[in-house]
């Protein structure tokens, strides 16, 4: 199961491809890697598809719009080819369909490998895993930790302002002016509220003998095993096999450049 | 064991800016092996920067200036090591929302011992152990953020003890716990006092409870300098005037008068101001109060009480119209609360938060009182006036022109009140108004009250002070689990020793007095 992968390892599982998958420019290696990611997110992740759609289509929406406009509006570099469409204002060539289709499917690629990681890793995991493995320093970790733990409280306290303010009859103020007004009138005591609370946590926790030295023990030991390594491993290799199957195809196009 | 205290103060004093008076102001005292001591002053004196001094995270935290020296078992503080001092000093603090960086009870149990470096195989004996101690062994696999305000204090209170410390501060730790909650805790603090050589240090605005684990009474004024330093019986008995002029709560026990309804209300209409029929609220699935109904008659004063999570806020906000019923509906004087216009309704009625800041919303305190009659285009001669009697009764002329952020606790807690009175309203919801605030503010706001009371305002106010809701409840209505358990005089409440159980509630001093002296008889 994704979820028990090593959360350090699973982040840099999903950052390698991201990174690769964003100098292909032609449509089979987004499309075959894209394959592989729902394969992997269907049969291995354990996240229920109903929740997974929840954030993929209204996602995937938004990276459809950004293909479409970036199609209309081609590099003239990229933009060569046939002549498709010629409708009023609407031109699309060859070049120009394939920029906005490999763009969608990146996009989708980035989408599917983002929730990949965010629905299947535990937070106070990768924390302790970021500590562990990638070394970073325990100020960091904790203090991250310590305000994930605010974010519901501060939805709370801004519903407690609204009601405050329009008892006083804020909401009453009209016009743009008046929305910026009262924006202004939230931030202060949300930020007079929040600097306090983060200074008390911060005396809580070195109150119980935090210092932020590395030098500490740890209570759940978070390792790398043999299936973190499988997982990477394989995450690396159907990129590569999504590469090799573009090229032998003869589509391959890095950066506009066909091999 | 070494024979020097546990803790020496030679002239101490610590400011947060260099120009500024101090907050803790020349202090010298000794603290011994065994001491419990109850610290106490008015808001403001000085007490929880104290703490965080006596444990070294003050000065260097928050680049405070401080003189004077504190010794720890003959050493200054200076010199130990970063981290060191705060094992050996443990500290409780007073919210429960934010003394927690873990998710869950046991990860931030654990988070103690992995930075005292304990090997892991201890610490789940550890954990477990300290768990047994605190009677939460059944919570170990819980997260932090679903127990109840009384439980967070508990593993707050377990984490610190991880630490073995030699002094535990407890930073009024029961300011935010229902009233059975915060017995509670004592009784777990009494426990520990009894099989620990540990000394304790307890910062409390109301001592009554705590009363009998204390052996000694350290008072600051509000400059911070140390008033007093005796056995509480003498602090009580022979300084009882200089107590109360500090702003402090004098203890039930050594008030010679306890009063009761010191104003027999007035209600004499019998037309309601507010009726409340048949209503329910749900959030999302759950249920959160099921079919209330109650009427609030003018010159009334009511006091919703009950545990966390009963409902009481919700109720408030819905008889504001700030939410509305799922099902049921409520009329204020004779409309329905729908039916009203936005700007008359918040003129005829009035809400004071818990968090006094949360209803700020100018830059200066007249701009604050002269906000509402500014919307409800007042012409300006009226409102001058209004505006300067206000400030007077309130005590804020001296702050006419202050920021409100800028403003101590209790002319905070004044300025909130104020804001609403611009015109006398019909309807006064409070939302434990009383909640962290010291026995003048307290006070104040109590003979404020009863001034709106007189002219016929209703009052509707939420507590977990039972003292006040004997002293000046005409009503009380009780909310457990969503409904109304009773509604009634407070008289029939203390009465009621199963529903005071059940709805985790308490009986006043006067009676609890009254219990222990019948005992005493039969003995």
């Amino acid at each position: 199961m994704v979820s028990s992968i090593n959360p350090s390892v699973k982040m840099i599982a999903v950052v390698i491809p991201g990174l690769v998958l964003s100098l292909a420019f032609d449509v089979v290696t987004p499309l075959v890697f894209l394959t592989f990611l729902l394969l992997v997110t269907f049969f291995f992740s354990g996240v229920r598809l109903k929740k997974w759609l929840m954030f993929f289509i209204p996602l995937s929406l938004f990276a459809l719009g950004l293909a479409w406009t970036s199609m209309l509006h081609t590099d003239e570099k990229y933009a060569g080819g046939d002549m498709l469409v010629n409708f009023w204002w609407i031109e699309i060539t060859t070049g120009s369909l394939q920029v906005g289709v490999s763009l969608a499917l990146r996009s989708m690629c980035f989408i599917a490998l983002t929730l990949l990681f965010a629905l299947t890793t535990d937070p106070t995991k990768l924390m302790l895993s970021m500590m562990q493995q990638l070394k970073l320093p325990p100020k960091l970790t904790y203090g991250i930790l310590a305000g994930y733990r605010f974010l519901p409280l501060f939805k709370h306290e801004l519903d407690l302002l609204r009601q405050a303010h329009q008892i006083r009859g804020v909401s009453r103020t009209k016009g743009i002016k008046g929305r910026i007004e009262r924006l202004k009138r939230y931030m202060i005591p949300l930020l007079a509220n929040a600097i306090r609370k983060s200074e008390r946590v911060a005396n809580a926790m070195e109150s119980k003998g935090f210092t932020g030295s590395r030098q500490r023990t740890h209570y759940h030991e978070i390792k790398v095993k043999k299936n973190d390594w499988v997982f990477l491993t394989s995450m690396i290799t159907a990129l590569a096999i999504a590469f090799y199957l573009s090229y032998t195809l003869g589509y391959l196009n890095i950066f506009g450049k066909t091999f | 064991m070494s024979f020097s205290p546990l803790l020496e103060l030679k002239d101490y004093s610590f400011s947060y800016e260099s120009q500024e008076k101090p907050i803790i102001n020349n202090l010298s005292c000794t603290i011994h092996d065994g001491d419990s001591i109850l610290l106490m002053g008015a808001s403001g004196s000085g007490k929880s920067t104290l703490a965080l001094c006596l444990n070294g995270l003050y000065p260097e935290a928050i680049e405070g200036y401080s003189s004077g020296d504190i010794y720890f078992r003959g050493t200054n503080i200076n010199d130990f090591k970063k981290g060191e001092l705060n094992q050996k000093i443990g500290i409780v603090f007073q919210d429960p929302e934010s003394q927690f960086c873990m998710l869950k009870v046991e990860d931030e149990l654990a988070f103690t011992l992995e930075n005292l470096s304990v090997p892991r195989s201890e610490m789940v004996r550890k954990i477990d152990r300290v768990l047994d101690q605190v009677k939460m062994t059944n919570y170990k696999n819980r997260k932090i953020h679903e127990l109840s305000g009384g439980q967070k204090q508990k593993i707050a209170l377990a984490a610190v003890l991880l630490m073995e410390p030699d002094l535990l501060i407890l930073d009024e730790p029961t300011a935010n716990l229902d009233p059975v909650s915060s017995l509670e805790f004592i009784a777990l603090v009494g426990e520990l006092q009894d099989n620990t050589e540990m000394s304790i240090i307890v910062i409390e605005h109301q001592a009554d409870d705590w009363l009998h684990l204390m052996n000694r009474c350290i008072v600051l004024d509000q400059k911070g300098q140390l008033m007093l330093d005796d056995v509480p019986d003498h602090v009580f008995n022979q300084h009882a005037e200089l107590v109360k002029e500090l702003g402090i709560f004098l203890p039930n026990q050594y008030e010679n008068t306890v009063e009761q309804n010191p104003l027999p209300s007035i209600v004499s209409s019998t037309h309601p101001c507010m009726s409340v029929n048949q209503m329910s609220f749900k959030r999302k699935k759950d249920s959160i109060l099921k079919n209330i109904s109650f009427n609030v008659y003018p010159g009334e004063f009511i006091s919703i009480v009950g545990q966390n999570g009963a409902g009481k806020s919700t109720l408030l906000q819905l008889m504001s119209r700030l939410l509305q019923p799922s099902e049921g509906s409520v009329t204020f004087l004779n409309r329905p609360l729908n039916e009203w216009d936005e700007r008359e309704l918040r003129k005829r009625t009035g809400f004071v938060f818990q968090n006094p800041e949360h209803q700020f919303i100018t830059d200066t305190v007249y701009d604050e009182i002269t906000f509402g009659m500014k919307l409800n285009e007042k012409p300006e001669k009226d409102f001058k006036a209004v505006a300067n009697e206000l400030l007077e009764t309130f005590h804020l002329t001296h702050h006419k022109w202050s920021n409100p952020f800028a403003l101590s606790g209790g002319q905070k807690r004044r300025l909130s009140v104020a804001t609403m009175l611009d015109e006398t309203p019909d309807l006064l919801l409070f939302d434990e108004p009383t909640f962290g605030q010291d026995a003048h503010t307290t006070l104040e706001l109590m003979k404020i009250i009863i001034n709106l009371k007189r002219k016929g305002t209703s009052v509707v106010f939420i507590t977990h002070d039972m003292d006040l809701v004997d002293q000046y409840a005409d009503r009380v209505i009780v909310l457990n689990n969503g409904r109304i358990a009773l509604d009634g005089q407070p008289e029939e409440l203390w009465q009621n020793d199963d529903l005071l159980k059940e709805a985790r509630l308490r009986k006043p001093y006067r009676m609890e007095r009254k219990e222990v002296e019948s005992v005493g008889l039969i003995h």
